[in-house]
């Protein structure tokens, strides 16, 4: 699905991605972990293109859709338009009959999965953190991605709200959506991943499956120091 | 008597000066409208890469230079060098629209500048066409961040264009000063052009505010 091949990032003399080869299979979630500064971030917005890597090659068979830290919703559009807008400029086959009608009732019916269905013609300031994180998720999903990519979806969060987050992304994962999530929460990463890789300065320090590691939180602590 | 005759002197003033409203008014609407055009137009083409060092230049030039060249210079000097020769008003317009076009990619680019790097992100990562981004997504938050200052630069305006009487036009100022040299008398006509800009700066400023309240969706709600 996704072939990340020798990939080399380095800003102001400083190295941040260091060669990095990962390979990673449709529909699984993969999960990136690392401390700050590992260059977690910088590998998946090199994967959605805002970034040009140095050298290297990103093989991605599919539409990517990015989920940022900080949302970034558009502040003078209601929740329902941050989610219709970019739906605009899909071509017609990707929902099937009348194009707008049935985007609309896509955006209502993720709303309504999400819990904030009574949000839609609210605008992003009024909502809380998990609300917009909500939003922000939703709005990714309206074009229709093979893969989604979410910059630390849990930072910010409640301990509630995180488990909601990981039942949230495993159900869009059921649908055959291949995740790349960044994270140094490790406990969240556990809980979700199938498979995690860990960054440290720009190289992979381990590369762990979940289910093969009988303790794969301290398994991954070990590396982080 | 002697105030019946003051009075109807005071009245017949007040109607002349007055009469260089509507002439004020157009120099006003041309300037600002080819202001903001191109001054959006400047902004964008400066946050791209091939013409931004040009429209840096431009603008360091229009600002650098007094407007009362600037307008003497298309007036006076364009038709000796090209042989077309503008109009009073037409030249005003030209003059005050490219002279305000340079304020207004300031303003706009402080604008563009202090939104989140993640907005042009976000539309990029949504697959917005660049045109639709710029139009839908940047354009609206930033005219509504820069709105107070916008609404400065058209109230400048209106004042700067007295300045058209160093090419003869018969605007407010110019003819409060006609009527001071007739009459041996600056008191009375000046009040008067004063009060005319002050009422327009007032209307202005009271359009602004509705506006500026109209479009604070997000701060408030």
């Amino acid at each position: 699905m996704l072939k990340i091949h020798d990939v080399c990032k380095t800003f102001k003399g400083t190295k941040i991605l260091d060669h990095i080869s990962i390979e990673i299979e449709k529909s699984s979630i993969f999960g990136l972990a690392g401390p700050s500064g590992s260059g977690k971030s910088t590998l998946l917005r090199c994967i959605q293109r805002l970034e040009t890597p140095d050298c290297g090659l990103l093989e991605c068979n599919g539409k990517t859709g990015f989920m940022f830290q900080d949302f970034q919703l558009f502040p003078h559009m209601t929740v329902l338009e941050n989610l219709l807008y970019a739906t605009k400029f899909l071509a017609s086959k990707d929902v099937y009959g009348e194009k707008s009608a049935n985007y609309l009732c896509m955006a209502r019916g993720m709303l309504k999965d999400l819990g904030i269905e009574e949000k839609e013609q609210s605008y992003p300031n009024s909502l809380s953190g998990g609300q917009k994180q909500r939003v922000a998720l939703a709005r990714s999903l309206m074009i229709n991605p093979d893969i989604l990519l979410c910059d630390e979806p849990t930072s910010g969060l409640d301990i509630a709200t995180i488990q909601d987050v990981v039942q949230l992304l495993r159900s869009i994962s059921e649908t055959g959506v291949t995740m790349v999530i960044a994270s140094h929460d490790l406990d969240f990463l556990t809980k979700i991943s199938d498979r995690i890789v860990l960054l440290k300065k720009g190289k992979i320090a381990v590369d762990v499956h979940v289910q093969q590691q009988k303790d794969p939180i301290n398994y991954l602590k070990r590396y982080y120091t | 008597m002697v105030g019946k005759i003051i009075m109807e002197k005071l009245f017949t003033n007040f109607t002349y000066i007055g009469q260089g409203i509507g002439f004020m008014l157009q120099l006003l609407a041309g300037g600002f409208a080819i202001g903001t055009t191109m001054g959006l137009l400047l902004s964008i083409l400066r946050h791209g890469k091939v013409l931004a060092f040009l429209v840096d230049r431009f603008v360091s030039i229009i600002r650098g230079t007094p407007l009362i060249l600037q307008l003497s210079f298309i007036y006076f000097s364009i038709p000796s060098i090209c042989g077309v020769r503008l109009g009073t008003l037409a030249a005003g317009i030209v003059a005050f629209g490219v002279n305000s076009s340079a304020y207004v990619s300031e303003i706009l680019r402080s604008g563009i500048e202090s939104l989140p790097k993640g907005q042009f992100e976000a539309a990029q990562t949504l697959r917005i066409p660049k045109y639709y981004m710029w139009k839908d997504i940047i354009l609206p938050q930033v005219i509504t961040n820069v709105l107070p200052a916008l609404i400065n630069e058209i109230i400048a305006l209106l004042k700067e264009t007295a300045i058209i009487a160093v090419i003869g036009g018969m605007d407010v100022m110019r003819r409060s000063q006609i009527v001071a040299a007739e009459q041996f008398e600056y008191f009375a006509p000046l009040c008067i052009a004063g009060v005319y800009y002050y009422v327009l700066v007032l209307l202005i400023e009271f359009v602004g505010r509705k506006i500026e309240k109209r479009r604070s969706y997000a701060k408030n709600s």
